[in-house]
C-alpha cells in the first residue's frame, strides 16, 4: 500500500468490522472522530500498516487506508472528507 | 403475486442459517475479510463508504403490503429509518451492522423476501415492466415469465460465476417501459400468427461502453425459452473474457465477435445441449400464470373525480393512467418530491403507504426502474380520498415523466466507486424546476445522473445525461443530450466540455432554451427536437459565446 501513496502527511482509516462506521487511529485507538487521529509521516506508513494489519487480524476493522492531508493538514480529497464528514445532503 | 413453495421457503432459510454462521465466523476472526467478501456479495452485503449496504431482491419489483411492512421495519428497527429503490427495481438499506445481518435476513424470509443473486456475476434480479397485467397495449402479462427465469437462474451451478454480472428484462408490450434495451438480454413478448412467443435482444448495456442491444431471434417460442437462454449463457461463459473486467460483460464479446457470428455459437448450442427437461410445458406455465390473475376488479362507469383543488387536478393529470379495467386507475406515487435523494422513502412513509395499498388497491405496489412506486389497482371513485392521503405523507408531487422526475444513483455520498456526488445534483434540479407549470411546458424530459462511468443512474440513456467526473479532485459534469431508454432506445451524444457543479443548472437551462426555441409545436418533446436538429444547434449555445 505504501508505495502507491502520494503526498506527506496522512491518517489512517478504515470501517469498524462490526458496525461497519468509518474510523480512524488515533493515540487511544480507532475513533469515530478524525479530529483526533494519529498524523502519520509517508516515511512512517510501514509501522501503521502494520498497525492496521494487526488490527484486521484482531477483527476490529477492516478495509483500512491511508488518507492524504493537504498543507493545513486537513483531509484532501472529496471523497475521503464525505466519508469522514458524512452525507452532504438533508436525509 | 407468486407464493412461494415449500423448496423456495426451504432455501431461503437455510441460505439464511449459512449467512448467520459465516457472519459469526467472520466476526470471531475463523474467517478474513478475502474470505468473508464473496460470501458476504452472494447476499447482497457491500461495505460502501460509510457503511455496509444491503440490497434486497424486489423480483420484477412487485411488492406485497406486508412485504412493505417488513421493510419500513427493518428500516427502523435495523437501519437509519429509510430505504432506498434502485434502478433495478430493489432496495438497499445503508446503515446495517454486520451482526444484524443475518436477523435482517430472517425477516425477510418471514415475507418470503431475500438478498441473494443482488450481486456478483450472477444472473439478477430479473426487471419488468411496472405495468405488467394492467396496461391494455399488453400482448401477454411478462411477470410470469420473469417468475419462470428467477426459478431456473437462482443458484443456477453454471451460472454462479459468471465474467461479470447478467441482466435480464422481460416486457410484454411494444412499449418499452424497463429499458429492456440496454440489458445484457431483453425480451419482448411478441404474437406471430397468433401465437404468443419472444423477440429476444442481446448484448445491451450501460456503463462504460453504453451499446443498444441487437436482435438475436426475431421468434422464439415459449417452450423453449430456457433452452435460449442456456444456449446465450453458455456461450457467454465458454467465449466472454474473464481477464479484462472492463470487456467482460456479453455486450463486448456481442460486439467483437458481430452479431451474426454470436448467433451462429448461440444456434450450435442451442442444438447441442437442449434438454428436454428445460422445456417448458402448457401445465407448468399455466400453473406460474395462475398466480398472477388480477384481484377481483368489478369493472364500472366511474371516472375519475374532478375536484375544484388545482393541486389534486394537476396531481391527477400526471401521475394516474387508466387501468385496463374500465372504473380502475393505475396511480404513481412520485419519491422525487423537491429537495428529497431520489428513491428515497422513510419507514413511516413504507409503513402507511402498506396501509394505503391494503385500502386502495389490494394491497398490491410495484417498484418502477425510474425510482417510484405504484398502485396498480385503484377504483376511480377512490382516487381523491388516495390523494389527501398520500398528500399527508408527502407523497403526492405531481411530476411523474417531467424534468424532476430524475432517476439518480447514490454517487459520492455513499458509493465507494463514485467519482462524484449525484444526488445533490438531482436535488438542485428538482428544486429549480419545482413549479408544475414550468415542468409542464418542458413536457416529456427524462434527466438521468450518475456518480461515475458505470452508469448505475442510466445517464447514456437520459435525454438529458448527466455524469460526475472527477477533474484533478473536482467535481465535474459532463453533459450527454439525446439517449433514450425506450422503444427507440439510444444512447446519449456528449455535447461538449464538462461543467462544474457552479454552472450545471445554467447548462441545463440554456440546453432547455435551445429546445424551446427549436419545439415547432407545442407537444414536440425534447428529445423529438434533439433528433430533428441535432447536437450542433445544443452545442453553439451552450459553447460560443463563453
Ligand atoms: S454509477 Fe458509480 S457512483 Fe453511481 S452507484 Fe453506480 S458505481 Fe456508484
Amino acid at each position: 500500500m505504501a508505495k502507491k501513496l502520494r503526498g506527506e502527511f496522512f491518517i489512517l482509516s478504515a470501517n469498524d468490522l462490526r458496525t461497519g462506521e468509518v474510523v480512524f487511529l488515533t493515540e487511544k485507538g480507532w475513533s469515530v472522530n478524525s479530529s483526533e487521529a494519529t498524523i502519520i509521516k509517508i516515511d512512517q506508513v510501514d509501522k501503521f500498516q502494520a498497525i492496521s494489519d494487526r488490527d484486521e487480524k484482531k477483527c476490529i476493522i477492516v478495509s483500512s487506508k491511508f488518507v492524504e492531508l493537504d498543507e493545513n493538514r486537513k483531509i484532501k480529497s472529496l471523497r475521503d472528507k464525505i466519508r469522514n464528514s458524512g452525507l452532504t445532503f438533508k436525509i | 403475486m407468486y407464493k412461494y413453495s415449500e423448496k423456495d421457503k426451504s432455501i431461503i432459510e437455510s441460505r439464511t442459517k449459512q449467512f448467520k454462521n459465516q457472519v459469526q465466523r467472520r466476526l470471531n476472526g475463523q474467517l478474513s475479510e478475502e474470505e468473508f467478501k464473496p460470501l458476504r456479495l452472494m447476499n447482497g452485503l457491500y461495505l460502501q463508504l460509510h457503511a455496509y449496504m444491503l440490497r434486497v431482491a424486489i423480483p420484477y419489483g412487485e411488492l406485497s403490503s406486508s412485504q412493505l411492512r417488513k421493510l419500513a421495519f427493518i428500516a427502523e428497527k435495523f437501519d437509519r429509518g429509510y430505504g432506498h429503490f434502485t434502478t433495478r427495481q430493489n432496495i438497499q438499506f445503508n446503515w446495517p451492522k454486520l451482526p444484524d445481518v443475518p436477523d435482517i435476513l430472517h425477516e425477510l424470509s418471514k415475507v418470503e423476501m431475500h438478498a441473494i443473486q443482488t450481486s456478483g456475476n450472477c444472473i439478477r434480479n430479473i426487471s419488468s415492466d411496472h405495468l405488467a397485467g394492467i396496461t391494455i397495449d399488453e400482448i401477454e402479462d411478462p411477470r410470469p415469465w420473469c417468475e419462470i427465469i428467477r426459478q431456473w437462474s437462482t443458484f443456477h451451478p453454471e451460472f454462479s460465476f459468471l465474467p461479470r454480472k447478467f441482466k435480464i428484462a422481460v416486457i410484454g408490450s411494444k412499449k418499452d417501459r424497463a429499458a429492456m434495451l440496454v440489458h445484457d438480454i431483453g425480451l419482448r413478448l411478441i404474437k406471430k400468427d397468433k401465437e404468443i412467443g419472444f423477440e429476444v435482444f442481446v448484448g445491451g448495456g450501460q456503463g462504460r461502453t453504453p451499446i443498444i442491444a441487437k436482435k438475436i431471434k426475431n421468434f422464439l417460442q415459449k417452450k423453449d425459452l430456457l433452452n435460449y437462454l442456456e444456449a446465450i449463457l453458455n456461450t457467454y461463459n465458454q467465449e466472454g473474457r474473464r481477464d479484462n473486467i472492463y470487456k467482460a460483460r456479453i455486450k463486448i464479446l456481442v460486439k467483437e465477435l458481430g452479431i451474426e457470428k454470436f448467433k451462429l455459437l448461440v444456434d450450435e448450442n442451442f442444438k447441442k445441449l437442449s434438454d428436454k427437461n428445460l422445456e417448458i410445458d402448457k401445465v407448468s406455465i399455466d400453473k406460474i400464470f395462475s398466480f398472477f390473475t388480477l384481484p377481483e376488479l368489478k369493472p364500472n362507469s366511474h371516472k375519475v373525480q374532478i375536484h375544484k383543488n388545482k393541486e389534486y387536478n394537476e396531481w391527477v393529470t400526471q401521475n394516474t393512467l387508466s387501468h385496463k379495467v374500465s372504473g380502475y386507475s393505475i396511480v404513481h406515487i412520485s419519491l422525487k418530491s423537491a429537495n428529497h435523494p431520489p428513491g428515497d422513502i422513510s419507514s413511516q412513509q413504507m409503513m402507511a403507504l402498506s396501509k394505503i395499498s391494503e385500502d386502495f388497491s389490494f394491497s398490491e405496489i410495484r417498484v418502477t426502474h425510474e425510482q417510484n412506486l405504484i398502485l396498480p389497482h385503484v377504483e376511480n371513485k377512490n382516487i381523491y380520498k388516495l390523494w389527501i392521503e398520500l398528500k399527508k405523507l408527502s407523497l403526492a408531487t405531481p411530476n411523474i415523466g417531467l424534468i424532476s422526475d430524475t432517476i439518480c444513483c447514490p454517487g459520492m455520498d455513499y458509493c465507494a466507486l463514485a467519482t462524484a456526488r449525484s444526488i445533490p445534483i438531482s436535488q438542485k434540479i428538482s428544486n429549480h424546476f419545482k413549479s408544475f407549470s414550468d415542468q409542464k411546458i418542458l413536457g416529456d424530459l427524462k434527466i438521468k445522473i450518475s456518480g461515475c462511468i458505470n452508469a448505475c443512474g442510466h445517464h447514456h440513456v437520459g435525454n438529458i445525461g448527466i455524469l460526475g467526473l472527477d477533474r484533478n479532485g473536482q467535481e465535474f459534469y459532463q453533459i450527454t443530450l439525446g439517449g433514450s431508454a425506450k422503444e427507440d432506445a439510444s444512447i446519449g451524444e456528449i455535447v461538449g466540455p464538462s461543467f462544474p457543479e457552479s454552472k450545471l443548472i445554467d447548462a441545463i437551462n440554456t440546453i432547455l432554451n435551445t429546445y424551446k426555441k427549436n419545439k415547432k409545436k407545442k407537444t414536440e418533446d425534447f428529445l423529438s427536437v434533439f433528433r430533428r436538429v441535432g447536437i450542433k444547434e445544443f452545442k453553439k449555445d451552450l459553447y460560443d459565446n463563453t
